[in-house]
Parts: structure tokens; sequence; C-alpha cells
């Protein structure tokens, strides 16, 4: 399995958008009126890179042995309904040991001017396969 | 002390997985979850970060004084697990956060919040409208 530590992935707008956050505000039981969610960043800076990532071929996650082990969000600021937001993915650190690959992804959202929103970074644990000594039967 | 008891439903991680984008399907299949070794679908590690970030939203004066959170996913949540997150305040601007299961079984760990501007710890707040 290659390690792709260094690798970085394209960058992908979205906009903030009205009806969607008052749907995640709704989905982790918080008022809608309290504005934009902190962890609505799960959306627009860890859930639009993270597909780069499982997606990648090379990279060779395989989503049923995947556990998000841990998860920061540092904010210059929470985003406001109706701006368009930009994130970058990148793969900090990909090491494995005793049978545990770890993947430490790094996400910086910027705004439409290029100033710092948010910085995300996951740390995923994939299960490595054991490998059996025979193909097991197939019946 | 910010206190907030949830108890997870179905539902509610379905409301989370389409909310969220997140459609893995050990959060919403029970036989694929199984197939990966969980005894059924489990909660969004998010889901569970979600709540206990409006927890540490309260406890700090409001989501746009929130500065970091960290949390470290530390134990599964199963439909019918009632979890309660609460934010303590931790040092100047720091929160520390906690998600006890009913089993008293910490599901996060390590999680903490720091926060911008000065509110009043929130056990003075009580205080002050006790008063």
């Amino acid at each position: 399995m290659a390690a792709i530590a260094g690798r970085t992935y394209p960058a992908v707008k979205i906009e903030i958008d009205s009806g969607r956050v008052a749907e995640f505000a709704r989905a982790i039981g918080s008022d809608p009126a309290d504005g934009v969610p902190p962890t609505y960043a799960a959306v627009y800076s860890l859930g639009l890179t993270a597909p780069h990532l499982f997606g990648d071929e090379d990279a060779a996650v395989d989503f049923a042995r995947l556990l998000h082990a841990e998860q920061e969000f540092e904010w210059e600021r929470q985003p406001e309904v109706g701006e368009t937001v930009v994130s970058r993915g990148r793969v900090a650190s990909d090491v494995s040991r005793r049978g545990m690959r770890f993947v430490t992804f790094e996400t910086d959202t910027t705004d439409e001017k290029g100033a710092t929103l948010c910085r995300s970074r996951a740390l995923f644990v994939i299960r490595q396969e054991v490998r059996p000594a025979r193909a097991p039967a197939r019946s | 002390m910010t206190e907030r008891r949830i108890t997870f439903t179905r539902e509610q991680i379905a409301a989370y997985a389409e909310a969220s984008g997140d459609h893995n399907p050990i959060h919403l299949d029970d036989e694929f979850a199984r197939s990966a070794g969980l005894p059924g679908v489990i909660a969004h590690g998010m889901l569970q970060m979600g709540i206990a970030a409006t927890v540490a939203a309260e406890a700090a004066g409001g989501p746009d004084h929130l500065r970091r959170l960290f949390v470290r996913f530390a134990g599964m949540v199963e439909p019918g697990d009632t979890v309660t997150f609460r934010a303590e305040p931790n040092g100047p601007n720091k929160l520390g956060l906690s998600a006890l299961n009913q089993r008293g079984e910490a599901v996060l760990t390590k999680a903490v919040a720091e926060y911008d501007g000065h509110p009043l710890p929130s056990g003075e707040r009580d205080q002050g409208r006790g008063a």
C-alpha cells in the first residue's frame, strides 16, 4: 500500500446555503435561528474534500475498514449564510504500524478574498487487511 | 455547566446523513454495519461532535465565539443510547467537554473547546439569575 503523505487535492467551492444550514442545524438538535452551526464545517470543509481522499485509487482507503478517530476544527471566524468558501484537502501524514494505518487529512477553507476561515484536521484509522494464508473457499 | 442529554434514534442518524452528505452505510444499513464488524448501525462521530459543539457554543456565549474544537471518537453510539454532553470551564477561554453514555462510558475523550470573548462561566450566570 502506497503511503501518500504530502498529496494535495484540488480546491472545491461551495455556497453556504441557508436551506442546507437549517437542515443541518435541525439534525444536530440546534436552533436554525442561531446561524451556521460550527460543525457545519463537516459540510463545507471536511465533507467537501474527504471524497477526494476516499476516491483516490492510490490512497486505497477501504470505507468498510475506516474509522474517524479524531477531529479538530479551528476557526478564524464562522462563515455566513450566502457566502462562497473554498476548501482544499491534503494528506498531512500517512503511517502504518501494527496492522493499522493512520492518515491525517487536513483541509484549509478560505473565503472569496482568500482569507483563512477554517482549518480542519481529521485522523482516520484504517484497519489493514490481514491476508489469509489461502483464499477462502467460495460456495 | 452546560448540559444536554440526547437519546439517539435511527431517524436522527438518517437525518444527519442527509444533512451532512455522509452516506457511509455503517450509519444506515444494519447488514453492511455488521459486515464491517459493528453490532449494527452507529451514529456518525460528527453528529456527536455537532451536539458537543452546540453545547460548547452555548457555554461560550454563541457559535460565533468558538475558535477551536477537538474531539477523539472513543466509543460507538448506537440507536437507543442516551448520551449526556457537558461543557465546563477549564481555564481562561477554554472548555472541557464530555460525552458519557447511559453506562457512564465516555464516547468522546480529550474533547476541548476554545473561544474568544469573556462571557461569564455558566455557573456564575446561573447564580446571577437565581439571585
